[in-house]
């Protein structure tokens, strides 16, 4: 679920609060979104996926509340992870991502 | 917050679509283009809303080479228990190879020439980007969208026909209402709140404002399909289960394969006696097969990454999570070819409308879900500008009438209800594996009688103190309505048939080679629907496949 607004980097933009499909978020004047209906978090990510500034952590845990802390997601990398991998981040492009999947795949075929 | 009852935004257009996916987006963009104003309402934000753009699904992007086609149409018609018509098929197939590949022309991709000719499920896009884009060309093309905005009801005239629907902003409050000469729902199936992956929004309120109005449901059996995720997490994308070992506890390995195919019954089992765990490595030792499946899947990895496994090295527990209707079966049912229903003025597409007519009672996971719902939104698209230009530019100006009843309005004054104990009280009959996937008559008819005292408690005052609250009430109606309906269609199909197990009719029956029609609200109903003549197979090119796949099916 969603676990952290970064207080630092978030832009106070709103996206988060529009594209949620739940309903998390509730905006708040010139400041980061409150966090308002967490157990109504569907952990889909798409959140992350669309923060420009990487502010956001979802948890993988759907379930329940897990404890975060924001220095050592960034110092894994984890803030913005998933806006990366779907090539959503600056100067990257998801036909990018889409090439190199399908080279790999004319070179490596199905495992199976 | 401004009550349900009041008028709040008024906006009048011929075609109102009710959804946030790629059937909801190719229905507005259809309709559009024959001319027609278009409205579209979602519960959550157009583009992010709905199973596909969190989860990504392959496609069935074929040119019309009987070689390539014939092998997707033989093999739905054999594992949904031959209720797929071919003739659907050929529509779905045609429209989907024709728009499929606009998403990427309007985006100014290259197309990849090289996909359209191989014989295999249309690599695209993932999910999250195709409804970015999908978002942007509704907006370019000049149609209305009402984010956050979750439609509550639907509207009818004297006659009966719908004449658009109700609801209201859930982040600020204000009631709106849409009138038109047609409404195309196309919400998303139904999946319990189960959290699986994008699957929240997928409540089947519409579901039950159709049949308020008088639609009807169909396959509404075929709805127990579940997918492995890992046990922490929401992830359920099954296509690398294919690479994965299953082992117990104990690093002991189980066979829960069946023919080569993951066997959902087999890891039920399984699970209710003990934990299981997988790990991929079967085929997956090349960093470049790696690569390629990170690379194929990002939201898969998700749920891993974040909490440092590596799937490929280390074990992970896993769970089943309920999908029901949205990659399983089941859903308003589909009256005529243009996917009307039996309500004039209202039809149905993508998960929201029973995808029997492709896929039979099996999944339509691996591309035949996301060919419904091209081919269903693009039809149904169509026929409601072409139905709304019918009824000429007066149409508006009908007086109409509000028709949502559970969970809406109460009927019983004396009671309310907590519309999180109702929700937990559907699951408790829906989620358990021995109670959906194992069914029988004893169970089947003691979670009807629990979901019929549900029924009962949503007609009492729903709380609506909060806009939250307000759609809350109405989703709990709605889910206990889908679940009498999966489970009253499931009591009446004595026999086991695609999806649909029942441990006390272990066998498919011939007799029964028919669709069920469901519908009701205090009392329920079913009715046998013919299915086309079966489909001889021998002596054509698809024999081979449909022996091999009802082979497996048995």
């Amino acid at each position: 679920m969603i676990e952290l607004v970064s207080e630092s980097r978030c832009i106070a933009c709103d996206k988060c609060v529009k594209v949620c499909p739940t309903n998390v978020f509730d905006a708040v004047p010139d400041g980061p979104p409150r966090i308002a209906r967490q157990s109504d978090c569907q952990t889909c990510f798409l959140c992350e996926a669309y923060c420009p500034a990487d502010a956001l952590f979802v948890a993988a845990e759907a379930h329940q509340h897990v404890e975060v802390n924001e220095e050592e997601l960034v110092k894994k990398g984890l803030l913005g992870v998933y806006r990366r991998h779907l090539g959503w981040d600056k100067g990257s492009s998801p036909i990018d991502r889409l090439e190199t999947y399908r080279s790999l795949a004319a070179k490596v075929g199905s495992p199976i | 917050m401004n009550s349900v009852d009041e008028n709040g935004v008024e906006l009048s257009t011929d075609v109102l679509v009710i959804g946030g996916g790629p059937a909801a987006a190719w229905a507005a963009i259809a309709a559009r283009e024959r001319g027609a104003e278009v409205v579209v309402v979602d519960k959550g934000y157009v583009g992010a809303s709905g199973a596909f753009a969190a989860s990504t699904s392959g496609n069935k992007v074929l040119p019309p080479i009987a070689e390539l086609r014939d092998p997707v149409k033989f093999e739905r018609y054999a594992l949904g228990g031959t209720l797929a018509q071919h003739r659907w098929w050929d529509r779905l197939l045609e429209i989907t190879y024709d728009r499929a590949p606009r998403v990427w022309e309007w985006a100014g991709y290259e197309i990849p020439v090289w996909e359209r000719t191989v014989k295999s499920s249309y690599r695209g896009l993932q999910g999250s980007e195709t409804m970015r884009i999908l978002r942007e060309v509704l907006l370019q093309k000049g149609v209305e969208l009402l984010d956050h905005s979750p439609a509550l009801e639907l509207l009818i005239d004297h006659e009966g026909a719908v004449a658009g629907a109700r609801g209201i902003n859930r982040q600020t409050g204000v009631p709106w209402t849409v009138k038109a000469g047609a409404t195309v729902v196309a919400s998303g199936g139904v999946a319990w709140l189960s959290k699986a992956l994008g699957c929240n929004t997928n409540t089947g309120d519409l579901h039950l404002a159709a049949a308020e109005v008088g639609a009807e449901l169909s396959g509404m059996e075929f709805s127990a399909h579940y997918s492995p995720a890992p046990i922490h997490s929401s992830v359920t994308k099954g296509a690398y289960y294919r690479y994965a070992t299953y082992t117990a506890e104990d690093g002991n390995e189980l066979e829960l394969s069946k023919n080569g195919h993951r066997s959902t019954s087999a890891i039920a089992k399984e699970l209710l006696k003990a934990p299981v765990y997988c790990k991929l490595d079967r085929g997956t030792e090349n960093p470049e097969v790696r690569q390629m499946l990170r690379l194929g899947q990002p939201n898969f990895f998700a749920a891993f990454d974040k909490v440092g496994i590596d799937p490929f090295e280390q074990r992970f527990r896993i769970t089943l999570l309920l999908e029901g209707t949205v990659r399983g079966t089941g859903g308003v049912r589909v009256a005529n070819d243009e996917c009307g229903t039996t309500v004039p003025g209202l039809y149905a597409a993508g998960d929201a409308a029973t995808r029997e007519l492709n896929c039979g009672g099996f999944t339509g996971g691996g591309g035949p879900n996301m060919t419904w719902a091209i081919g269903s939104g693009n039809i149904a698209g169509r026929a409601a500008a072409d139905f709304a230009r019918s009824l000429g530019k007066a149409v508006n100006e009908r007086a109409v009438q509000r028709t949502g009843g559970a969970g809406l309005r109460a009927r019983n004054h004396t009671l309310s209800y907590d519309a999180n104990a109702v929700v937990k009280g559907v699951q408790d009959e829906v989620f358990p594996y021995e109670k959906n996937i194992f069914r029988t008559e004893k169970g089947l008819v003691e979670s009807l009688a629990a979901l019929d005292r549900l029924w009962e408690k949503v007609q009492g005052i729903p709380l609506q103190d909060s806009p939250q609250s307000l759609l809350r009430s109405r989703e709990a109606a709605a889910l206990v309505a889908t679940a009498r309906w999966a489970y009253f269609a499931g009591l009446q199909r004595t026999e086991t048939r695609g999806m649909h197990k029942r441990l006390d009719y272990p066998s498919l029956d011939p007799a029964q080679r028919h669709y069920l029609a469901v519908g009701g609200l205090d009392r329920l109903w079913t009715r046998k629907d013919a299915v086309p003549e079966a489909i001889v197979v021998d002596g054509s090119k698809g024999a081979e496949t449909v022996k091999a796949k009802v082979a497996v099916a048995a």
